[in-house]
């Protein structure tokens, strides 16, 4: 299913490669089933626009904002996501 | 009476009561909500089998009939595996027994958020039943330049749609209207199309859950009112201001390491002259009830032990109450999301969650309320973990053992070397601590640190009203549920140390004219907390602890300071807090076995010290880990796990102390 994608993905990365400020469209979404429904069911469907706030002060996690609201990432999280340039 | 005769009765129950469901988002703002629906009329239980909490209340409605209202637990969507979201599903689905399938379901979304709110509706006009929608927060929404209007966004829905402002009441009359008159909602034509279209998917619940966020962008994108449209969130909001300061790298970590300080200070200083009021009012009752009493058994019962044991569990009143407090300031303003958010790098690394830091360190003043204050993580198995681990952060009931000890066997190195041996103490307790998480995580309880998906709620004043209201609810439940299995255990420890010994014999070592602390101290050696002493002392020698010292463990078990008294009575130097401390410490030195050795020296105190680091002796936190995690399988884990471990360690350590020294 999601890895026959992966060839139109080209030009994507993944959301954690987002800069501050940054923003990407959701592309592609992966991993386990239930963290892979809990990140759609946040709202990263495709076409989505996601923007990068900031990292924590030690790094990790990111805080991204989409759909009107903010919400924290691992970046072992926003490693499922790939994303488009806006 | 003939005049009722004549007029109809003034209400009649028409129908079965009504049960109301209240459904939403965490953080959407359903309990206010609640609260202004029930008011005073609340309820507070648990589902069987799972530690969710079950909140429900009675509300009037207009047509006068009365319904009951549940206010289920948050939920982003009905599919999902945490605890809470299944509570909620099984409810609005009408599949736990003890809670009656809701005739209206009543959700609540937070209108400055409206997109991913709206995906619960799109699950919940699915299952058929009446539906209300209460929008909240509408003045935010506003405030942040989102144009929107409840009666297109009914239309668009096909659900009777109600402005509410929560925290203002407004709305709540017209959300109650809307209860009596609810309807079905009727199912959008690609929702009910939906099922067989997805069978030939490949990727179904992507496109499941992708054509409810379709559908949900063209109702909000037609709900938009008269006034200019604008793009939602846009501009930065204040929210996102205030958090460019508030997890920024330098001055979010700064404001962080003061609030937490404040927190740690509120707990462990500020409560401690309310406890002390406390305890001074329980013995001057206890006083009072002895004054009354002839001398005797009875009368030690009823002091010693039932009164004693009822200050045993209401001392922790202040700490609790302080940290909840503080706790719902946190919560409400969305603050601990942040602190989460902040400290979960550091968490992670021994496989815990940014949201264990205010539990483990309220622990430091006590595992109790930092054990309840785990209930803010929603992750069971990093809650579970949390809970595993807090005993071992020092709790302020440590702190008179480590005192004494410290104290008696390392006064001649000076204060330097004192305070470098307490600050390893605490130290070890931190490293204990951080060792077992790490390893739960990855064998007890192995599995998804994954979930760590957490919203970064936008900052709301708190209501000072619902913090009163938190603060009152888990304080009284605290009583009710941890408190009566604490005084029970209590009064049974009491009785172990105070029966046993011979009435005859004690009688006569009085009549012979002993002094009163000599007597205590035969009572407490015969008693049956002595004979276990005696008992278990083979067990313990390899630790390097004679029965005196078991005697004293036991007792422990009512609080880790009561060491400190009971080797005072074992001693019969008198109690320690009317200054016989030093007195103690030269009986300690003094006291030789048979055979002329010392039963203290340098290498029993550390074996002990290491002891009260790493134990599990404290019944009140036992009784607490059960009220928590719903059972008593878990408290008798940690008994377990936490003395096996104790005792390896100060078995290694006193028998390669005894070898090197």
């Amino acid at each position: 299913m999601a890895d026959c994608n992966q060839c139109l993905l080209r030009d994507t990365f993944w959301l954690n490669q987002l800069a501050v400020g940054g923003q990407g469209t959701v592309a592609w979404v992966g991993g386990e089933t239930n963290v892979r429904r809990r990140l759609l069911e946040m709202g990263f469907c495709n076409g989505t626009c996601v923007e990068m706030l900031r990292r924590a002060p030690l790094g990790d996690p990111i805080e991204f904002r989409l759909r009107g609201y903010c919400v924290s990432l691992r970046d072992e999280q926003a490693r499922h996501i790939r994303v488009m340039t806006a | 009476m003939p005049a009722c005769c004549q007029q109809p009765p003034l209400r009649v129950l028409p129908k079965a009561p009504l049960t109301v469901a209240l459904a939403g988002n965490p953080n959407s703002g359903k309990t206010t909500i609640f609260n202004a629906l029930t008011g005073l009329r609340q309820k507070v239980a648990n589902y069987p089998g799972v530690t969710v909490e079950k909140k429900s209340g009675r509300c009037r409605l207009p047509d006068g009939r009365f319904v009951e209202i549940v206010d289920l637990p948050g939920a982003y969507s009905l599919v999902s595996q945490s605890p809470d979201e299944r509570v909620t599903m099984e409810v609005l689905r009408g599949l736990r027994a003890e809670t009656p399938a809701p005739d209206v379901i009543v959700i609540v979304v937070d209108a400055s958020n409206l997109q991913r709110n709206l995906y619960l509706l799109s699950q919940v006009i699915e299952l058929g039943k009446p539906v209300v929608l209460a929008l909240n927060m509408i003045d935010v929404a506003r405030r942040r330049g989102m144009d929107l209007s409840a009666e297109k966004l009914q239309q668009e829905l096909g659900v009777a749609v109600v402005s509410i402002i929560g925290h203002k009441r407004r709305g709540i009359a017209e959300l109650k209207e809307a209860i009596v008159h609810a309807k079905k909602p009727v199912v959008p034509d690609w929702l009910a199309n939906s099922r067989h279209l997805h069978q030939a998917d490949s990727d179904p619940m992507r496109t499941d859950i992708e054509s409810r966020y379709h559908w949900i962008e063209q109702v909000t994108a037609r709900s938009r009112g008269d006034g200019q449209a604008q793009n939602a969130g846009s501009s930065p909001s204040l929210s996102e201001r205030v958090d460019a300061i508030l997890i920024h790298k330098i001055w979010g970590l700064l404001i962080f390491a003061v609030v937490m300080s404040l927190l740690f200070v509120t707990i462990f200083w500020l409560a401690q002259p309310i406890m002390q009021w406390i305890q001074d009012g329980v013995q001057w009752t206890g006083g009072r009830v002895a004054a009354h009493l002839p001398r005797g058994p009875m009368r030690d019962l009823a002091t010693d032990g039932v009164i004693a044991g009822v200050g045993a569990v209401v001392a922790f009143v202040p700490q609790i109450a302080l940290l909840f407090i503080f706790l719902a300031i946190l919560e409400d303003s969305g603050y601990l999301a942040r602190a989460a958010f902040l400290m979960d790098r550091l968490l992670r690394r021994v496989g815990l969650h940014g949201k264990s830091f205010i539990p483990l360190l309220s622990s430091f003043a006590c595992a109790i309320p930092g054990i309840m204050a785990t209930r803010t993580i929603e992750n069971r198995k990093d809650r579970l973990a949390t809970i595993l681990i807090a005993p071992f952060m020092g709790c302020s009931a440590r702190l008179p053992v480590y005192t004494l000890l410290i104290g008696t066997f390392f006064a001649a190195r000076g204060a330097g070397v004192q305070s470098g041996i307490m600050l390893a103490v605490y130290a070890a307790g931190v490293l204990a601590a951080a060792g077992t998480a790490w390893c739960f995580r990855r064998t007890l309880l192995k599995g998804s640190t994954d979930a760590f998906i957490m919203e970064l709620p936008t900052y709301k004043l708190p209501q000072v009203s619902e913090i009163a209201r938190q603060v009152w609810v888990n304080t009284s439940e605290f009583l009710t549920k941890a408190g009566t299995v604490i005084f029970c255990m209590s009064v049974l420890l009491w009785a172990l140390t105070y029966y046993g010994a011979s009435q005859k014999y004690l009688g006569h070592l009085e009549a012979s004219g002993a002094p009163a602390n000599v007597v205590a101290a035969e009572r407490m050696n015969h008693s049956l907390a002595g004979q276990f002493g005696h008992f278990i002392e083979p067990g313990l020698r390899p630790l390097g602890f004679d029965w005196k010292m078991g005697v004293g463990l036991v007792s422990a078990f009512a609080a880790r300071e009561v060491f400190v008294s009971t080797m005072g009575i074992v001693y019969s130097t008198g109690d320690v807090e009317d200054g016989h401390g030093a007195d103690l410490s030269k009986a300690m030195l003094a006291d030789r076995y048979p055979d002329g050795r010392r039963v203290w020296n340098g290498p029993v105190a550390v074996s002990l010290l290491v002891w009260f680091v790493l134990a599990m002796q404290c019944m009140s936190t036992l009784a607490v880990v059960r009220r928590e995690t719903g059972g008593w399988g878990w408290p008798i884990f940690m008994l377990i796990y936490m003395n096996a471990l104790a005792y390896v360690v100060c078995l290694f350590i006193f028998q390669v102390s005894r070898w090197v020294g």
